[in-house]
């Protein structure tokens, strides 16, 4: 069996024997839980370290055919494209389910839940099955409504529940109908994403098809990535839902519009993708721009860090928009490195929350005297969320503009600034805000837990985010490959050198 | 048996790095051990850059290989980390880890009592690393990545006593006076690498003259990409209208003060303007950055007569002296400019912790009228300082005066004549508020109690401003000068003069200059006396009137900024955006929802259970279908 099939088996089968658990065994329950996550860590950690950047194709492969008349099979396996998102997914899990320890009622069914989210999310990234590829994200999407009614934050937690629930099964529904429509427009006649590529590659789909499938997916997933205008859940729903909840669905599950853009809106649609470069440019900036001047006027630091997660989003859609080898790879670089910071910041509120019981940034200040590590590390995370070179942030920002800018200066410039200026405006202002200055009466009891396996979330995401910042090649080079084979002939060969020079360099490099 | 001394140089960037991540990790609270790390480090640094310099020298070569290691290639992008050991790099380098290293020890003694002693060396170290990367950089992106880390160590440090406000408020204003210039920065280099396939400097440099011989000259796209690379240095060296956020930087600790804000992060952008003035050359960008480095000088000097606490007057003249290297590289004269950041970097750093050395005998006291009469407490302090302030001030045979004096030239040969006189108005501004400031300082009577119960810096305070003063006293004529003229002058080498030959080369090569920058030294001099001399109030206040009000209120920009030109611009539309977004967006949401929820509670009423409601329905069903069957 392929190692895939273990890490996404093994949180499924965890939820299950949790379910034959007496519910008084709460600490049982906390270690499986704990365990699992990180056992299934452990192993995206080793597929990824023994992942072959040269290989062709697909790795760590299992192919089981299900309905044979349609189709329909369990089909699993990487390339570049998804390997590092199964990383990060299978590191924020262990994270999520360490945070967990603040749920404090209903523990069964919250471990339950987090476990079948988790082996949802990484089984839709596994997965090269259109069926099991969509049938994995919705077991993934249904718990983070029940976790967000059941367990959430705050007074506007059933309405956020409401809007975030029906936004989002909208957009999955939409996104749903671009699938079938594009199962059956292809005449592969199977849910089979390799072989419906293939399939598409040799008989190109009509313009027209085209033309009508791709604004589907388009719009169906950009809804669940929170595309511009149809934002507003994102921050409410962050919000009222409990943080291991909003670090699993902010980090990871959100990518899944995101990589379903690429897995197989671009390669099946590239007419279409063209012709809707300009249209998803502008409507990036929507993001990047818009979004952000609104979490510069934030007073919740939960609202402020949605908001600005929504904005990072714009990034990844301008390297879409791009359409062309070094901005796609940025896009997929940024997806990753937001699913590490957003999942951080979003443990760090969680935690801060639980300390003074507000995240009102008037109301907090001088922290860090009393939160030395939480503190640190909000900060770190705070200028990595601003594009500080050494986070992995930086690295596929900075790659994202390059690739945009030969084909969107304008949007491209307004990006720049956009990263540069209004993402360190909210950034450091959250920092005086609620670390920096005189430390209120109010707050002098706020103590730091001590407890070592407390710091270990944060650490580990910390980490994963200056690993990748540092060393970005780890990832570059995985999915510099996976990215070509998805574009179009013509524009995969980017290398156009404008001087001699750099001609001789690039040939010594290969 | 040096051929392969190259990979040494990573003995230059990292040891600052190694320092940093272990004293954050592990000796935090080890407050002994973590300053023996912390400079240990720099040492090493500074010992390799010696001996690397020493090879280059030696071997006569234009630059060693650059030692390199691949940070990120996609396509026809390709970055690496990879450091580039010529003259100027490696001159810069022996600036930055001998200096930093002087301001390491006195740290060590000045921070002493603090009770985050551990955290400053790790912030220190921090920025070293970033600095040595910025100097050693090859390429425009890692000068990008380290340009950014200098921000934040700067931010770091500047915030160090974050539980002041003004500390708060002064590091986020410089860290987002520093992006704005980033933003641009970021852009010219994205413009460079779409012109020129490239951010490599060696790569891009033929392909400038390429493209040169092929447009025939510059465009405006050249120009453009000129103006918005010098937008990073007018961030970071703080020019106008960035200038604001240097002078609030004086929040954090006066050794920090000393490296970050005069020495070495500030220069980072002269420096950088040299290392591409092969672009800004030929951009037609220069006379733009020439006014802007002029007006800065001017306006800086200005302010500085006016102000009353020792670090800010401090603070301004440098903003000022950063004025004068920019307009040095904006007349031509690169090798001018890094000369003069050279000396300014000895004097500036040695009077800021003379500075430094003064408020910690008074017990944190920072205005110059609660001072006085400290000439015989502190006599260390007090002949320091004095070198320092002379040779700030060009007096000759002190190291400013060479230097400012080959900006003067630069100006006078590039035929600005505009910028020649406002340079001399410059030089005369400047020893004018220098002595104001040592007059009140060491002369006169105590003005304060504290004044009276002053004395002496211990000594691992006291000897970096020895050391300090000794380079400020001959760094003009130890060949500094020719290094940086050989390596920016085209014909080659510049011969070597003799030590007589260098002393009064000055004087020779462009007397005007020199003679010119002499009276208005003496000019200065002795209006301060005519004003200063026994005074205990500031008498030109009554004088000036509105314009000393101004003057000390810093002309007012930062007011101008706070409430007109930022409210007016990015906060109105951040107001609009969230607006839009509260009522708008989330009203079209809501209202959506709403209209579903209405229509299917409309619905329900049809759903009421009495059976009479239902076949009333039917029937009328019934009757409207036969209406339309038989009577249509």
């Amino acid at each position: 069996m392929s190692i895939l099939t273990y890490i996404i088996g093994w949180p499924l089968v965890a939820a299950f024997l949790l379910c034959l658990v007496p519910r008084d065994y709460k600490f049982v329950m906390r270690l499986v839980a704990v365990v699992v996550t990180f056992i299934v860590m452990v192993l995206a950690v080793k597929m990824f370290w023994q992942f072959d950047n040269n290989a062709e194709g697909f790795q760590y492969e299992q192919h089981a055919t299900w309905v044979r008349s349609l189709g329909i099979g369990y089909h699993v396996g990487v390339d570049g494209l998804n390997a590092g998102l199964i990383l990060m997914g299978a590191v924020v899990a262990f994270a999520a389910s360490l945070v967990s320890w603040e749920i404090r009622e209903r523990e069964k069914e919250f471990y339950i839940l987090l476990l079948v989210m988790t082996g949802g999310i990484l089984g839709a990234f596994a997965s090269l099955d259109l069926f099991f590829f969509y049938f994995f994200h919705e077991l993934a999407l249904v718990p983070t409504f029940i976790m967000i009614g059941v367990w959430g934050r705050g007074e506007n937690k059933n309405y956020a529940t409401f809007q975030i629930t029906l936004y989002l099964s909208l957009g999955a529904l939409i996104s749903l109908v671009g699938l079938i429509a594009l199962y059956l427009r292809s005449g592969a006649n199977t849910f089979d994403i390799v072989e419906l590529t293939n399939h598409v590659r040799q008989n190109p789909l009509s313009t027209a098809d085209q033309g009508f499938i791709f604004p589907l997916l388009l719009f169906g997933f950009g809804i669940l990535i929170s595309l511009w205008p149809f934002h507003t859940w994102a921050p409410l729903g962050y919000g009222s839902a409990p943080t291991p909840t909003a670090m699993l669905h902010a980090g990871v599950l959100k990518k899944f519009g995101l990589y379903g853009l690429l897995r197989i809106a671009l390669p099946l649609m590239p007419g279409a993708v063209a012709q809707w470069a300009h249209v998803i440019a502008w409507l990036c900036l929507g993001n990047i721009l818009y979004c952000g001047m609104v979490a510069m006027r934030q007073k919740n630091l939960n609202w402020l860090i949605g908001y600005s997660s929504v904005a990072h989003m714009g990034f990844v859609f301008l390297g879409i928009a791009s359409f062309n080898l070094i901005g796609v790879t940025g896009a997929v670089l940024v997806m990753i490195a937001h699913g590490f910071l957003a999942a951080l910041t979003f443990a760090l509120s969680g935690y801060l929350e639980k300390q003074t019981g507000t995240l009102e940034i008037a109301q907090l200040g001088g922290l860090l005297r009393r939160l030395p590590f939480v503190g640190c590390v909000l900060i770190m995370a705070m200028f990595a969320g601003c594009g500080l070179p050494g986070f992995a942030n930086f690295a596929g920002e900075v790659t994202v503009f390059f690739g945009a800018w030969k084909k969107f200066n304008l949007i491209t410039s307004l990006a720049v600034w956009s990263a540069l200026v209004i993402g360190a405006v909210y950034m450091t202002r959250a920092i005086r805000g609620i670390l920096h200055g005189p430390l209120p009466d109010k707050w002098m009891a706020v103590v730091e837990s001590t407890w070592p396996l407390r710091k270990v979330p944060y650490l580990v995401l910390l980490t994963s985010l200056l690993v990748f910042g540092f060393f970005p090649g780890l990832l570059v080079d995985k999915i510099k490959p996976a990215v070509a084979r998805i574009l179009p002939v013509q524009s995969a060969s980017a290398a156009r050198p404008a001087t001699g020079t750099t001609m001789a360099l690039a040939d010594q490099r290969r | 048996m040096f051929e392969n001394a190259e990979p040494f140089a990573w003995l230059i960037l990292l040891p600052p790095l190694v320092a940093a991540g272990i004293i954050a990790m592990f000796t935090r609270h080890s407050r002994r051990l973590s300053a023996q790390i912390s400079i240990s480090a720099v040492i090493i640094s500074f010992v390799t850059t010696v001996i690397l310099f020493g090879i280059l020298r030696a071997s006569g070569a234009d630059s060693l290989r650059p030692t390199s290691i691949n940070w990120l290639w996609i396509g026809d992008l390709a970055v690496d980390i990879s450091l580039k050991l010529d003259h100027l790099s490696l001159a810069m380098a022996l600036v930055v880890t001998g200096v930093g290293g002087l301001i390491h020890i006195y740290s060590a003694g000045y921070m002493r009592g603090d009770r985050a002693y551990g955290r400053y060396f790790a912030c220190l170290s921090l920025f070293m690393f970033s600095m040595l990367g910025i100097v050693l950089a090859d390429n425009f992106v890692m000068m990008f990545i380290f340009w950014e880390l200098v921000g934040v160590s700067s931010y770091l440090l500047i915030g160090f006593w974050y539980e002041k406000e003004a500390a708060g408020d002064a590091c986020k204003k410089a860290f987002l006076c520093n992006r704005i210039g980033d933003a641009g920065f970021l852009l010219g280099i994205l413009l460079v690498w779409s012109m020129f396939g490239s951010v490599s400097f060696a790569e891009v440099k033929p392909a400038v003259a390429a493209y040169l011989a092929a447009h025939g000259g510059t465009t405006t796209m050249l120009f453009l990409a000129g103006l918005l690379i010098f937008c990073g240095a007018v961030g970071k060296s703080a020019q106008f209208p960035l200038h604001v956020w240097l002078p609030d930087a004086m929040e954090g600790p006066t050794p920090v003060s000393a490296l970050i804000h005069a020495a070495t992060m500030v220069a980072a952008g002269v420096y950088m303007l040299c290392r591409v003035y092969f672009l800004l050359e030929p951009s037609g960008a220069l006379p733009v950055i020439a006014w802007v480095g002029g007006f800065t000088a001017l306006l800086a000097a200005v302010i500085a007569v006016q102000q009353n606490d020792i670090k800010r007057i401090l603070a301004y003249s440098t903003l000022s002296q950063l004025g004068y290297m920019v307009m040095a590289v904006g007349v031509g004269g690169p090798a001018a400019a890094m000369f003069h950041l050279t000396t300014h970097a000895f004097f500036k750093a040695l009077l800021f912790l003379g500075a430094g050395s003064v408020i910690h005998a008074l017990h944190h006291e920072q205005n110059i009228w609660r001072m006085g009469a400290l000439k015989n407490k502190m006599p260390v302090t007090y002949w320091t300082f004095m070198a320092g302030t002379l040779a700030l001030c060009g007096f000759p045979p002190l190291s400013g005066f060479y230097s400012k004096d080959g900006i003067l030239s630069a100006a006078l040969n590039s035929h600005q004549i505009g910028l020649f006189i406002l340079g001399v108005v410059v030089a005369m501004l400047t020893t004018f508020y220098m002595f104001r400031l040592a007059l009140v300082v060491f002369y006169g009577g105590e003005k304060s109690d504290a004044a009276g119960h002053a004395h002496e810096s211990p000594r691992i305070m006291i000897w970096p401003l020895r050391v300090l003063a000794v380079l400020s006293i001959i760094g003009g004529f130890i060949g500094i000068g020719t290094l940086y003229a050989s390596e920016f002058n085209a014909e080659g080498a510049v011969p070597s003069m003799g030590f007589a030959a260098q002393l009064l080369e000055p004087f020779s090569a462009s007397p005007l200059g020199a003679l010119f920058g002499l009276f208005a030294v003496i000019l200065g001099f002795s209006m301060t006396f005519a004003c200063y001399r026994g005074r205990v109030t500031d008498p030109l206040p009554e004088k000036l009137g509105w314009l000393s009000r101004a003057m000390r209120n810093r002309f007012y920009f930062d007011e101008f900024y706070e409430r007109i030109l930022i409210p007016c611009t990015q906060e109105a539309a951040a107001k609009l955006a969230d607006a839009f977004d509260r009522w708008i967006i989330f009203g079209i949401v809501r209202l959506s929802a709403g209209c579903t929820d209405l229509f299917g509670r409309a619905l329900r009423q049809v759903q009421s259970g009495s059976l009479q409601g239902y076949a009333f329905t039917l029937v009328l069903g019934v009757a409207i279908v036969l209406y339309f069957v038989l009577v249509k």
